[in-house]
Order: C-alpha cells, then sequence, then structure tokens
C-alpha cells in the first residue's frame, strides 16, 4: 500500500495529465491549434505595421492652380489619400456620414487670390475624432502640408524681393522643433500593438485551459483518481497538473516571441534573458490563477465565468492602449491583480527600452507574487478534495 | 403555431432557468457597462512628465519651459543638464520625453534667424506620445508665433495685419465628433456593440449545451415535430426579446450614464438591431451545434473577442488589413455592426447612411438561418 503511494507523485500526475490532454481532439484545438491560428490572425490584421492613404474628401471651393498644389501636397504627406474633390461640402458631409472618407478638407472661394493679397485664407480640416488613428494621420497631414504650400509662398514672395532662402524661412517660422521618435520611430503597430496584443491573448486561452483541467475532474467526479495518481498529495497533484501546462504555455509563449521578434521583424532591443525569465513568471501566474479560480468557485461553470471576466477586459487595464497613470485609482488596483499588465512592462521596460534590471525590479516582483500567492490557497483545498476522496473510498 | 410556441418555450426554459446563462446574458451585460469604461474615465492623459534640457539659460528658453510646463497635456518633471541624462530618464520611463533647448537659441531669435528645438519623444505607448507630442508642438507654436507677431509689430504693421501676415495659409482643425477626442467616448461605444454580438453567442452556445446534456439525460421526449424553420423562429425569440432590452441598455441608458449621447434617430438604431440580432442568434444557432458542453461555448467565443476588435474598424483602419481578411471578417456580424451603430449613435447618421451595412447583416442573417435549420434538424433527430 505504502509502496503504491509512493509510486505516485508529481510526474504520474503529469502524464495521466499529458494522456488526457493527447485523447481529446477538444483539447489539442483549444491549447495548439486556436492558439496559433488566433496568434497569426493578430500579425496578419497588423502585418501592414502603419495605416496609410486613408480616404479623405477635398471641398475645393477655389479650383485654382494653387487649390490643387494643395490637395497635392496633403495626398504626398503620406497618411491619407483625397479620394475625391467635391465643390459642394454638403456631398462630403454625407460621404463622411455613409463612412466612406474620414474627413474632408475645406478650401475657400478666392483662396489664390487671398493668398496672393497676403489675406491669409483659412483652410479647415474637418477630422472625425471618433476615430482617433485616422483623425490623427490626418492633422499632421493637413499641418504638414499647409506648412509646405506656405512656406513655398513665403519663399517666392522673400525671393522676388531679393531676402536670403534661409531669412524667408525664419520669417515663415521663427522656432521649429525637430521631433525624434525614441524605441519605434516609424510608429509601426506591429511593435507597438501586436506586441501587446499576443500576450494578452495567450492569457485568455491560459486560464481557461487551467480552469478546464482542473474543473472537468469535479464535473466528471474523477478528483478521486486525480489525487490517487499523485500519491494523495494535494501539492503533488496540483503540480503534476499544472507541470505540462507550464510546459506547453511556456512553450507557446516563447513561438510567440520569436513569431514577433524574429519572423515578423520586430527590432529587439534589451536583455532576452530577462524577458524570458518574465515570461515564465508570467505563464506560472496565469497557470496558478486559472486554478484558484476553480478552487475558490468550487465547480467548472463558475470558475469559467469569473475566469472569463478576468481575462477578457484584461487588455484595456493592462495599459497599453491608455496608459496605467492616466486611470482611476480603482483601474490602476485591478489592472495590478493582472500579470499581463506587469508582463507588458517587462516587455516594454526590457524589450524596447534596453532598461537597466533595476528599472524591472517591481514589475518582476509583482508577477512572482502573483505566481506564488494562490498557492497556499490552492492548496487547502486540494486537502480538503483529498479528505473528502477518502472518505468516499473508506465508503 | 404550435411548433413555433413550444420551439420558443422550451428555449425560453433553457435561457431564464439557467443562472450560467443569465449570468452571462444578463448580468455580464451590465456589469460590464460599468467595468469596461472604468480604465478610461478620465478620458484624456494629462500632465505626461518630460525632461528640459536647458543650453541657452535665457529669459527665453525659461518662458518656453514655463509654457511646456503650463500645457495641460505635459509637465515639466524634470531639468536635466545633457541630453544622455535626459535619455536615460526616459530609458527609465520616469518621464515620457526630452525638449533640448540649444545653446544660442534666444541669439538666433533676436538675430532673426530660424531657431531649432528638439524633442526625443518615447514611442513605446502611442497615446502617451501623441500626448507629449501635441503639448510640445503648441508650447512652440506658440512661442514661435508670438515671436513673429512681435517682428511685425516692430516693424510698425498693426496687429491684425501682423496675425494675418504670419503664414500664407491659415490652417483650421475642426473635430467633427467625438470633439475632446476622448479615449472611452472612442472605445466604448465600439466595444459595447462587440459585448453584445459576444454575450448572445456564448448564451446561444451555453443554451446549446445544455440542450445536449440534458438530451443525454433523457433522450426521449420533448419538440422534435413540426419543421425546424418554424423551431428555429421559435428559438430565436427569447434572445431578441432580451437582446432588445439589453440593446437599449447599451444604445440608450450607458451613453446617457457616461454623457456621451449624441440624440439622434433611436428608430434608426431600432431598425438596425434587428439584422444585428438576427444574424447573432442564427450565427449562434449554426455554431452551436458544435458546442457539446455548457462550458464549450465561453471557451471558443472568448478567444475571438480580442482579434474581432481589431476586425471592426474603429481602433485599426480596415483599410490597412489585407484584402482577403477583410472579406472574411464580413462573416462576422460586429464588423458591419460597430462601424455602424458607431455612425447612428455617435455621429448622428441615419439608416440611409448605414445602408451598406444594413444589407450586409440581413445577408448575413439570411445565410445563417438555413444553417441555424440544418443544426435544429439534426438536432431534433438526435433526440434534442
Amino acid at each position: 500500500m505504502t509502496a503504491d503511494v509512493d509510486r505516485g507523485g508529481v510526474a504520474a500526475t503529469a502524464i495521466r495529465e499529458w494522456r488526457r490532454i493527447v485523447s481529446s481532439p477538444y483539447l489539442m484545438l483549444m491549447l495548439v491549434v486556436f492558439p496559433l491560428a488566433t496568434g497569426v490572425l493578430m500579425i496578419r490584421i497588423f502585418g501592414s505595421g502603419a495605416a496609410r492613404d486613408l480616404p479623405i474628401a477635398v471641398v475645393d471651393l477655389d479650383q485654382s492652380a494653387l487649390s490643387r498644389d494643395l490637395v497635392r501636397a496633403i495626398d504626398a504627406a503620406g497618411g491619407v489619400r483625397v479620394t475625391s474633390v467635391e465643390s459642394d461640402a454638403g456631398r462630403a458631409r454625407a460621404a463622411v456620414m455613409r463612412g466612406d472618407q474620414y474627413g474632408l478638407v475645406s478650401i475657400p472661394p478666392h483662396f489664390e487670390r487671398d493668398v496672393a493679397r497676403g489675406a491669409a485664407p483659412v483652410v479647415t480640416g474637418f477630422y472625425n475624432a471618433q476615430y482617433l488613428l485616422p483623425a490623427s494621420l490626418m492633422k499632421s497631414a493637413l499641418v504638414a502640408s499647409t506648412a509646405t504650400v506656405s512656406a513655398r509662398v513665403e519663399i517666392g514672395r522673400r525671393m522676388a524681393a531679393r531676402e536670403p532662402r534661409t531669412a524667408a524661412l525664419a520669417r515663415v517660422e521663427p522656432v521649429t522643433l525637430d521631433v525624434r521618435t525614441l524605441f519605434n520611430p516609424h510608429l509601426n503597430y506591429l511593435t507597438y500593438l501586436a506586441t501587446a496584443l499576443l500576450p494578452a491573448l495567450l492569457q485568455i486561452f491560459i486560464v481557461t485551459m487551467t480552469v478546464h483541467a482542473f474543473g472537468t475532474e469535479l464535473r466528471d467526479g474523477s478528483a478521486g483518481g486525480w489525487l490517487a495518481s499523485a500519491g494523495g498529495s494535494p501539492w503533488r497533484a496540483v503540480a503534476g497538473k499544472a507541470a505540462p501546462y507550464l510546459v506547453h504555455f511556456v512553450a507557446l509563449a516563447f513561438l510567440m516571441l520569436g513569431a514577433l521578434y524574429v519572423r515578423a521583424e520586430v527590432p529587439f532591443c534589451g536583455s532576452l534573458p530577462v524577458v524570458a525569465f518574465a515570461t515564465v513568471l508570467f505563464v506560472a501566474a496565469y497557470v496558478a490563477m486559472g486554478f484558484a479560480f476553480v478552487a475558490a468557485a468550487g465547480d467548472l461553470r463558475m470558475a469559467t465565468s469569473a475566469a472569463a471576466f478576468y481575462c477578457a477586459p484584461a487588455f484595456a487595464f493592462a495599459g497599453v492602449t491608455f496608459p496605467a497613470e492616466a486611470m482611476p485609482a480603482a483601474g490602476q488596483a485591478w489592472a495590478s491583480l493582472l500579470p499581463v499588465t506587469h508582463y507588458l512592462r517587462v516587455l516594454v521596460q526590457q524589450g524596447m527600452r534596453d532598461a537597466p534590471l533595476a528599472v524591472s525590479l517591481p514589475a518582476l516582483g509583482a508577477l512572482a507574487a502573483l505566481a506564488l500567492a494562490p498557492w497556499p490557497f490552492l492548496l487547502r483545498r486540494m486537502s480538503r478534495l483529498a479528505r473528502a476522496a477518502s472518505e468516499k473510498r473508506a465508503l | 403555431m404550435r411548433t413555433f410556441l413550444s420551439a420558443a418555450l422550451d428555449e425560453a426554459r433553457l435561457v431564464f432557468l439557467d443562472a450560467g446563462v443569465l449570468i452571462i446574458t444578463v448580468l455580464a451585460v451590465v456589469v460590464y457597462a460599468f467595468f469596461y469604461p472604468l480604465p478610461y474615465l478620465n478620458q484624456v492623459m494629462k500632465d505626461v512628465p518630460i525632461a528640459v534640457v536647458d543650453e541657452d539659460h535665457s529669459a527665453l528658453s525659461r518662458r518656453l519651459v514655463r509654457m511646456a510646463d503650463g500645457h495641460q497635456s505635459i509637465a515639466v518633471r524634470a531639468e536635466a543638464v545633457s541630453v544622455s541624462e535626459a535619455e536615460a530618464l526616459v530609458r527609465d520611463g520616469a518621464v515620457s520625453g526630452v525638449l533640448v533647448i540649444p545653446r544660442g537659441f534666444e541669439r538666433d531669435v533676436l538675430e532673426g534667424r530660424q531657431a531649432r528645438l528638439t524633442a526625443q519623444i518615447d514611442a513605446a505607448y502611442l497615446l502617451t506620445y501623441n500626448t507629449v507630442l501635441g503639448g510640445l508642438l503648441e508650447s512652440s507654436g506658440t512661442l514661435s508665433a508670438g515671436v513673429e507677431v512681435a517682428r511685425w509689430r516692430a516693424a510698425g504693421a498693426s496687429r491684425d495685419a501682423a496675425m494675418r501676415a504670419r503664414r500664407p495659409i491659415g490652417l483650421e482643425l475642426q473635430p467633427l465628433f467625438n470633439a475632446t477626442s476622448g479615449y472611452g467616448t472612442y472605445v466604448v461605444p465600439a466595444v459595447m456593440v462587440l459585448v453584445l454580438q459576444q454575450t448572445l453567442l456564448i448564451g446561444v452556445g451555453m443554451a446549446g449545451g445544455a440542450r445536449r446534456e440534458r438530451a443525454q439525460a433523457r433522450p426521449q421526449g420533448g419538440v422534435q415535430r413540426g419543421h425546424p424553420a418554424l423551431r428555429v423562429a421559435g428559438r430565436a425569440i427569447p434572445y431578441v426579446a432580451l437582446y432588445a432590452v439589453n440593446a437599449s441598455y447599451y444604445f440608450v441608458f450607458v451613453p446617457r450614464y457616461y454623457g456621451y449621447y449624441v440624440p439622434g434617430s433611436l428608430r434608426s438604431v431600432a431598425l438596425l438591431t434587428v439584422p444585428f440580432l438576427l444574424a447573432t442568434v442564427f450565427l449562434g444557432f449554426s455554431l452551436r451545434a458544435l458546442f457539446s458542453k455548457r462550458e464549450t461555448a465561453m471557451q471558443v467565443i472568448l478567444c475571438t473577442s480580442l482579434p474581432l476588435v481589431f476586425l471592426g474598424g474603429f481602433a485599426w483602419p480596415v483599410e490597412a488589413l489585407p484584402q482577403w481578411l477583410r472579406a472574411a471578417a464580413a462573416l462576422v456580424p460586429s464588423t458591419s455592426a460597430i462601424p455602424a451603430f458607431l455612425r447612428l449613435t455617435r455621429m448622428g447618421a441615419g439608416l440611409a447612411d448605414v445602408a451598406r451595412e444594413s444589407a450586409v447583416l440581413w445577408s448575413l442573417a439570411a445565410m445563417y438561418f438555413p444553417a441555424a435549420c440544418a443544426a435544429e434538424a439534426i438536432q431534433g433527430r438526435k433526440g434534442r
């Protein structure tokens, strides 16, 4: 009897779990096929890296050489493309309402004449701020193109007055700002967003599948067999069950990093060992969380609902699209309970900015804490299960 | 009629007597309206910390630093002695940008040479980047305009003429909608449409799983008679009724609560909600044939949410998607529903403005209905 118990252990439980996984087509789908498919989908969504040539309309009420110059300059700025030049503002507005265009630019009547007279006519850009990214591309394109055409006009005027070109430039814009963009010089969305979305996607799979692994034992009444495979030891039972998922998801996470930094050529600038270490902690934290949900809820259904609430909106709280510092305290508090928040912080610090290790210690510490914190609770719960199972056997 | 009613009643039992389904289709729907907007309540970033490297130490450079600090988007948190020291602050994440005022800045301005400032901005977080960029551009632009106007006035022109002569072409930028560029106002109305779809799909799938589990327990009995089309129509009723309430909650109550309600035509919203719900319910009925257990639907649908957000066209322009992906994404109701509801509820568009999306949603409903009937016919034969 004791020999029997001794034979059980972490390895035996892990092997039992592994057999459960490979014998279930559904689990293979959720552990391998779907994570890979949705991951590839995410990379494809941002494959172009940047949004370009977004359609906008121009209402040209002047139809002059200069107004056409301006339209060409707007096109040349890159972010937007003038897909229609209207002479009627109503038609252009209707096109925005239909979603055909992201905004419209209005060039006033007598534009060329007024420029020549120095009357400084005003070009108006109506941008749709409901779409933030197209709005910011359109604004930059308009700022750049009106500045270019302005400078051209001004230089022409000054040089006719025999002023040197540099003086003309200084008159147009006495103070200029040269902007250097750090860490993601081309504002590439693959670098900015896909690197954050893939871990956010992965955590959904980790939690759902670890909840499933533990919860189905309760649903199907097979917890006794599970405990027996671990020789009746609660911690061996949990560790043995966790091990295959930890290994599998760490492998998937490394594959994800490879897909991003090697295959998709997202620049990596920082410390690979620290990122690798954080990745292991990230996966371990979510495996522990998944188990904790079942331990707390006591059944698969409730645990799945709770887990969904925990991981489905997590990306909104993770602080990438809307930074944590700008969130209200309650939002920040919730965000700090999500491992993905800390992991994405480490990815920025150690994969993008090449920051010193000390900068990442708080985030790494939080990840470690989230990976370890559920364990005492889990083990207590497993001991109760073990007692219940042994009582059942005694009957 | 009997078939239709008894199918509706049977499905209503699966939905309204099941705590698991109600948690998703009622509780989650209610709670998400408060939980999801939580991170975005402040709407915009303010006082993002930046560092300044002032190599000029002049009255003008100090004026610029004060202007930058006074801008609502940014706050001067550190004065670094060298560019490399400031760069280290960015790398550490202590500040998000650096403004460098070069030696000779004031002299260049006074002597009529173009003076060049440099900014280094952290692009790790794009919203932070844009906030800092906007703050610095506006601060330096205001200084530049002040310098130019002062020059013209020194030359004897009136203030008005000086303002006009500043630049040959003026530019005015006006937001059409979401005037404050609030982040919550941008994200929340779009995501709410997706929440409606996803909770509905999960609810339909869960009820389907429960139906299968019930069929395994009691293989005989239940609604099997009648044409599958009538049964599908009947089974759709409880969901359409429940989600009509949910939709009015998300399209009327929630926007009013957060103060981003745009008075528009509620009739148009209601008329678009019909094909959106029908397409989603029939898609759910077609999919649930694949879900053998109650929790399967949740597990599968959950992992599609994140990709679907970025196929909805609001966070990432559809123009930037590969063509095949745009075509494939059109098969999901949210892809058409998100932009259409955004235009109706946020931009004051009318039903005619969303005719294209409405046609797609009706086509999806028409396409998924036979698939739902086929799934229903198979389930009817198997028991129920």
